[in-house]
């Protein structure tokens, strides 16, 4: 076995091709065969990988975008609950003073009512107790007309004439009573 | 045991005579059917991976067939930096695909379609047309064409040489890598195949005589220098084919 047995064809029954040549149809089959494996790679790999991570990025903007979103329409329901708890508020405080108002209003206008009552019972009272008075006074007057008579009778010893002489007798006592 | 050594020729199967002055005689040859092989291990891995694709909750095959297209879409893109060159991914990837299953196809005994010059100058060439065009889309053709005369009007002829070689070197370098694969591999079992006709023959009678027409010594040792000569060499190739390719094409629209 020397160098020529490495250069030598086998005289193999097959028939093989030279070890470094360059088939013309070998050549443009291949050039063909790349651009098939190209299209298909294309198909069959990238186009639905791709395909899928441009789903899964858009997902995921989507998730940040709505995220977002939701955040803000928090803030501002946030911000709208601040305002109408301050409204509230003050709302109460309003109705509470107007409340205090009111009251004070009645209140007023009740003792101002009970004085008003009072001084009027005040003042019938008063005037009961003047008329008493008179009536008293006026009863004793008589008793104490009569009685006058009777003594004037006792001491004069004549029947004086109640009739005739009352208006003599009142006049004295009104005199005396004066 | 044959005692002469031979080298792995690819077979021609059958020859069509087409009569085609330049082209000759249609040989289907061993490079063609394993080419066909290859590319349908591709499609078939393409489309089994791509199975009942997921946006959440995505399997394992899901996961590397993203990794994959993910490692190609950054391969082209940090290399041209940028998007523009975008188109030329499922080129790149299509190209770094066939030619790592093409080599490493010779494990498993067929034989290497990248074993062959006609594989490996027609990817050249392709690439060759893409960087001129992409040169020619830079600059114009005057533009083009005025470059070679850089930087003085006697550099031309080397200018011509030079953009020449560059398909030249890339399909040989390819193609010499395999091709010492395949003839150290078929080296590594011719030698084994003697040594162990010439251990076993010591043994004398029927036995030795039996045993030394069977190559022991050829199972184990060849899958250690496969490593180099098929694994590494032929990952190794692949990838410096499509980062030439790439380069080649970045810098072609970089000319100014």
């Amino acid at each position: 076995m020397d160098i020529q047995a490495l250069l030598l064809i086998t005289a193999d029954a097959k028939e093989t091709q030279e070890l470094v040549t360059l088939v013309p149809w070998t050549f443009i089959i291949q050039i063909i065969n790349l651009f098939i494996q190209v299209f298909l790679i294309k198909k069959f790999l990238f186009k639905p990988i791709n395909d899928i991570l441009e789903k899964r990025r858009n997902l995921a903007d989507k998730s940040i975008r709505e995220a977002r979103e939701a955040q803000d329409k928090a803030d501002s329901l946030k911000e709208q609950y601040e305002s109408s708890l301050t409204n509230a508020h003050a709302e109460a405080a309003q109705i509470v003073s107007e409340a205090q108002k009111e009251a004070q209003v009645k209140a007023d206008s009740i003792v101002h009512e009970a004085e008003e009552q009072a001084a009027g019972i005040k003042a019938r009272a008063a005037a009961d107790i003047e008329q008493e008075k008179k009536k008293a006074i006026n009863e004793a007057k008589d008793e104490i007309g009569g009685l006058a008579m009777d003594i004037a009778g006792k001491v004069v010893e004549k029947e004086i004439n109640e009739a005739d002489h009352r208006k003599l007798i009142e006049d004295f006592i009104n005199k005396v009573g004066a | 045991m044959s005692s002469g050594f031979e080298v792995d020729y690819a077979v021609v199967y059958k020859t069509f005579h087409t009569g085609i002055p330049i082209l000759g005689d249609f040989k289907l040859t061993e490079t063609l059917v394993v080419s066909w092989i290859v590319m349908a291990i591709i499609t078939g891995l393409c489309i089994f991976l791509t199975r009942d694709l997921k946006v959440e909750n995505i399997s394992k095959r899901q996961a590397f067939a993203e990794m994959l297209v993910e490692t190609g879409n950054n391969f082209v893109r940090n290399n041209t930096g940028g998007n523009k060159f975008d188109k030329l991914i499922p080129f790149v990837s299509a190209l770094f695909a066939t030619s790592v299953i093409s080599n490493l196809i010779s494990l498993i005994g067929l034989r290497s379609p990248t074993a062959d010059l006609s594989t490996e100058a027609a990817w050249a060439v392709v690439v060759f047309i893409m960087i001129t065009a992409t040169k020619i889309k830079t600059n114009g053709v005057g533009g083009y064409l005025k470059g070679f005369t850089t930087p003085i009007a006697v550099m031309t002829p080397f200018n011509i040489l030079s953009e020449l070689a560059t398909p030249v070197s890339m399909a040989c370098r390819h193609f010499g890598n395999i091709l010492s694969g395949v003839v150290i591999d078929g080296l590594i079992y011719w030698a084994l195949g003697l040594a162990s006709a010439a251990l076993f023959g010591l043994i004398p009678g029927a036995v030795g005589n039996f045993l030394s027409k069977i190559p022991i010594l050829g199972v184990g040792i060849p899958a250690v220098t496969g490593v180099y000569f098929d694994w590494f060499s032929g990952c190794m190739q692949a990838f410096i084919f499509c980062m030439l390719t790439v380069m080649y094409i970045a810098n072609a629209a970089e000319e100014g």
